[in-house]
């Protein structure tokens, strides 16, 4: 990691987000909210599809850094916000720049885009940043 | 113009304090379980002796493990199915939406952690969106320390009230 420089780009990680995957997530988190899974609570609030946890983007954004340093980095800061609801079944891509490098500290902007089913980008899910210390 | 959303009484919440404290440490079946639902297959979070060798006591927790688990709360599922901390404000004629969240991870979390977090309400604003919809932004912060004081992780989240009204 030590060539690494402003601009540099981070490889992108891609996942396909199903409704078990959400139930599994809320399992995990202990956030059973019906908004994730319950039909009749989704559409009575507006949707036509459950909604996926916002934060299970915020995990795929420091898996993507994390993955991307390896294990001798250490994760400092993350932050995220939220631009558009992400529908269960939907393809999500994180990637990320290089924002700045200085002596073991690495500062980058991430996002996590929405895919149509021919791969091409349809929306912005979350905008973001980290930084971590890195060997 | 519309009457404020951002009332007196509201306002006063601000500076309101919310302790828990986790009943057991937070474990390594957690780390394990977050990792498999969200299929990040790092072994920094399932195997003892890949950690050790990477500077680590043992497994540690995925980064935003601590912060999204309702685990140390220990409350009963509410009717929307939540079972986390809220503040339960009520602004009439507003729907909730999450901002975003700000993470600073000071230490990693080890299986053996016992959670005690601190949650408060920091500011209360009132604004309107460039489409003219009027809207109060809540920021809390958690802070997540483990049994002997160690501030481990700060979570600083962004709630969003939204007029229903759309804009004034």
């Amino acid at each position: 990691m030590t060539n690494v420089e402003r601009g540099a780009l981070i490889p992108p990680l891609e996942r396909r987000i199903e409704v078990a995957d959400m139930v599994a997530y809320a399992g995990a988190t202990w956030d059973w909210h019906r908004m994730h899974y319950d039909m009749a609570y989704i559409e009575s609030a507006g949707f036509t599809a459950p909604i996926v946890d916002g934060q299970m983007l915020g995990a795929l954004m420091a898996e993507c850094v994390q993955d991307w340093l390896g294990p001798d980095a250490r994760l400092t800061t993350l932050g995220f916000r939220f631009l558009t609801p992400v529908e269960a079944g939907s393809v999500v891509r994180c990637d990320g720049v290089v924002e700045s490098v200085e002596t073991a500290k690495i500062q980058c902007s991430l996002t996590v885009h929405i895919l149509g089913s021919n791969g091409v980008v349809v929306g912005t899910a979350a905008s973001g940043h980290a930084e971590a210390k890195i060997p | 113009m519309s009457s404020s959303l951002l009332t007196d009484k509201l306002r006063a919440r601000i500076g309101e304090t919310r302790i828990y404290v986790a009943p057991e440490p937070i474990g390594k079946a957690a780390f394990r379980y977050f990792a498999q639902a969200v299929g990040d297959h790092n072994p920094l979070y399932t195997d003892d002796q890949f950690a050790r060798d990477h500077g680590y006591l043992g497994v540690i927790a995925p980064p935003t493990l601590v912060c999204e688990t309702n685990q140390y709360a220990n409350l009963s599922r509410q009717s929307t199915g939540y079972a986390g901390h809220a503040w339960e404000l009520e602004i009439p004629g507003t729907r909730l939406l999450r901002g975003g969240n700000e993470y600073t991870f000071h230490q990693p979390v080890h299986s053996e952690d016992v959670l005690t977090v601190t949650w408060s309400i920091v500011d209360m604003t009132e604004r309107t969106s460039s489409k003219g919809v009027p809207m109060v932004i809540v920021t809390s912060q958690a802070l997540y320390e483990n049994q002997t004081g160690e501030l481990l992780v700060t979570n600083i989240e962004t709630l969003i009230y939204q007029s229903r009204g759309g804009a004034s």
